[in-house]
């Protein structure tokens, strides 16, 4: 227990002292597209919670996350409503659209959420396109800029960067709490197996629900804060592979870990553009090998390769105690 | 009332193409209880392939014939490869790596032949013919022909022949199956690469309709593993009819709901898998499972 405590606060001052020094190495463009990163990193942590805890496969996270940025846009640009004020909004009605298509596929063992999401996720650029009168159509919308505050009036990226810094520990938190509470347990329980989760009392069909009621939200914001920094969306951004993309970054960092998630946004956000000037197929080539590879030779992806080096180093220097057997 | 008529053959012609697909996947679920989100790609991949015979001057049913044929060596390769090792992995960390199947064979189709589109010859002559009031295209009647013998040997291969008896047990139950003596590992290669070459099936005759590019099969997969939910995931005959109602559906859809039109008709396998779910879980012609502790 106090091993993990001392795990869990190490992580934390790691993480906080990384992204201290971010802004600090990188540009001003670098540092808006490590806050994209972090964007789609808060996509995954809700991803992370139903794949990797719930043992749920969302293939349309992409797509709600185009509807948190649709919430985001429509309420800025056409009810003038404040960027910020909009992304509660963004995640509520996110949550409610999981809801509708995750009801019906929930209540079923397997793969019934993979496949519906599927559809949903080729379907819903199209739908972007026929509710041209409030989504802009293929013009898309714009986004009112975010005014930093006084102090930061010159570093409008920075204060871009914060922001999105903040929502994500925002979000970090949701999803820790939600791990260490009882919905937690019954998430691990019903993944591990579902059978005897349920003769001892776990209702199935509400945890499974409440996980991606909860991932859902998370998308929805994800995507409000994608908007506000992007400054302008279209159906463009939010095409099917995307969700696929977001199943990547959840794989890659670990879904069962919340740095994983951060890892994986980075990922997602900094290969398209590596590779790109190479050969335009090259990132996807690079995508599928990593997704197949973890999955056959590392499967809690890279946090959990670093939670394995960390716990090979604590045993040798102290043979009595057992590390890394924490299941977090 | 002949509109309402010709809409449904059509939606038949492309039913039969979902069927197939639909048929394929069931097949790899039935044998390795995996949902193989790759298997659209696999076979745009041996329809690439295949028209890159053709381009080499091979005659159309030569091409066709060695593309069947190396769709069934890539099948059996990607069960060797990514999925033995994981049969005993959760279902989820399949679905992820047949995913990755999915995402790989599209960029690598993407990198050796590039983003364009191309034009792909057709297996059956120009031209139609009528049925009273009804005219029926002969590439749509000659699809509907293919299925129909598709599943009718598929069909005969699993009720009459010792092989198929063989797949079918080590499908139902493989621990036991290695008692009475069957080679468990085989048959799972063999239902891999059947289903790779049915997959392929699909694709050739999809291709002269959509032309080919690398996410020709995407959309089409989708409407396949709604017509395997809809006909139920352990039942090939499910698939086939779960197709062709998927694509008389979709073909109505379009036609009648105005809301919907060409460009959303996606949502109407998307409604009508939702519907079933929430009716008959199990899908129309699907068994329930029962599990033991």
């Amino acid at each position: 227990m106090r091993n993990s405590v001392v795990r869990t606060a190490a992580t934390i001052v790691g993480f906080l002292l990384v992204a201290a020094l971010l802004p600090v190495c990188l540009s001003g463009f670098q540092l808006q597209q490590v806050s994209i990163a972090i964007s789609y990193a808060i996509a995954i942590l809700g991803l992370n919670l139903l794949m990797g805890f719930a043992g749920q496969i969302c293939l349309a996270q992409g797509t709600l996350f185009g509807i948190g940025a649709y919430v985001t846009a429509i309420l800025n640009a056409t009810y003038g409503v404040h960027p910020l004020a909009t992304l509660p909004a963004a995640a509520a009605v996110t949550a409610l659209a999981g809801l509708v298509v995750g009801l019906p596929a929930l209540r079923l063992q397997g793969l019934q959420l993979a496949i519906i999401t599927f559809g949903v996720a080729a379907a819903f650029p199209q739908l972007l396109l026929k509710l041209g009168t409030w989504t802009g159509g293929v013009s898309g919308l714009p986004i009112d800029s975010l005014e930093p505050p006084a102090f930061l009036a010159d570093y409008s990226e920075l204060w871009l960067y914060l922001v999105s810094l903040g929502c994500a520990c925002v979000a970090a938190m949701i999803v820790r709490l939600v791990l260490f509470g009882d919905v937690g347990r019954a998430l691990r329980a019903q993944r591990d197996s579902s059978q005897i989760a349920e003769a001892l009392g776990v209702n199935l069909t509400k945890t499974k629900l409440w996980a991606f009621a909860i991932s859902s939200a998370l998308a929805g914001l994800a995507g409000g804060v994608f908007a506000i920094l992007n400054g302008f969306i279209s159906p463009q951004s939010f095409l099917a592979p995307l969700s696929i993309t977001i199943v990547i970054g959840s794989i890659v960092g670990g879904s069962t870990s919340i740095v994983g998630a951060f890892v994986g946004g980075l990922f997602i956000t900094f290969v398209p553009t590596w590779t790109s000037n190479i050969n335009l197929a090259l990132g996807n080539v690079i995508y599928a090998l990593a997704l197949i590879g973890i999955m056959l030779l590392a499967r809690g992806g890279v946090a959990g390769l670093v939670d394995r080096l960390t716990a090979a180093l604590t045993t040798r220097s102290n043979p009595n105690g057992k590390a890394g057997q924490s299941a977090n | 009332m002949t509109l309402f008529v010709q809409i449904i053959v059509s939606g038949l012609a492309t039913g039969a193409i979902y069927s197939a697909l639909a048929l394929a996947l069931v097949l790899i679920f039935r044998a390795t209880n995996v949902v193989n989100f790759g298997q659209g790609e696999m076979a745009t991949f041996s329809a690439y392939f295949t028209w890159q015979l053709c381009l080499w001057g091979l005659p159309l049913w030569l091409s066709i014939a060695i593309g069947l044929a190396c769709s069934f060596l890539l099948g059996v390769l990607t069960f060797r490869l990514f999925i033995r090792p994981l049969l005993a992995a959760p279902v989820e960390a399949t679905v992820v790596v047949t995913l990755g199947m999915f995402v790989l064979f599209q960029a690598m189709v993407t990198w050796l032949w590039g983003a364009e589109q191309k034009p792909f010859p057709s297996l059956f002559p120009e031209g139609s013919f009528s049925l009273g009031d009804v005219r029926i295209l002969a590439s749509s009647a000659g699809t509907l022909l293919m299925l129909i013998v598709l599943a009718a040997v598929i069909g005969c291969l699993f009720a009459f022949t010792r092989l198929g008896l063989s797949m079918r047990a080590a499908a139902f139950d493989r621990v036991r199956s290695v008692l009475v003596g069957v080679n468990v590992e085989r048959m799972l290669m063999l239902g891999w690469g059947f289903a790779a070459v049915i997959g392929t099936v699909a694709a050739v005759l999809v291709a002269p309709r959509l032309f080919l590019s690398p996410t020709m099969m995407t959309p089409i997969l989708f409407y396949g593993l709604a017509a395997a939910t809809v006909g139920g995931w352990d039942s090939p005959l499910g698939a086939v009819a779960g197709g062709l109602l998927v694509g008389v559906s979709e073909s109505l859809g379009a036609n009648y709901v105005g809301f919907l039109g060409a460009d959303m008709r996606i949502a109407v396998p998307i409604v009508l898998t939702l519907f079933v779910l929430l009716v008959k879980p199990v899908g129309l012609f699907g068994s329930q499972k029962v599990t033991k502790l």
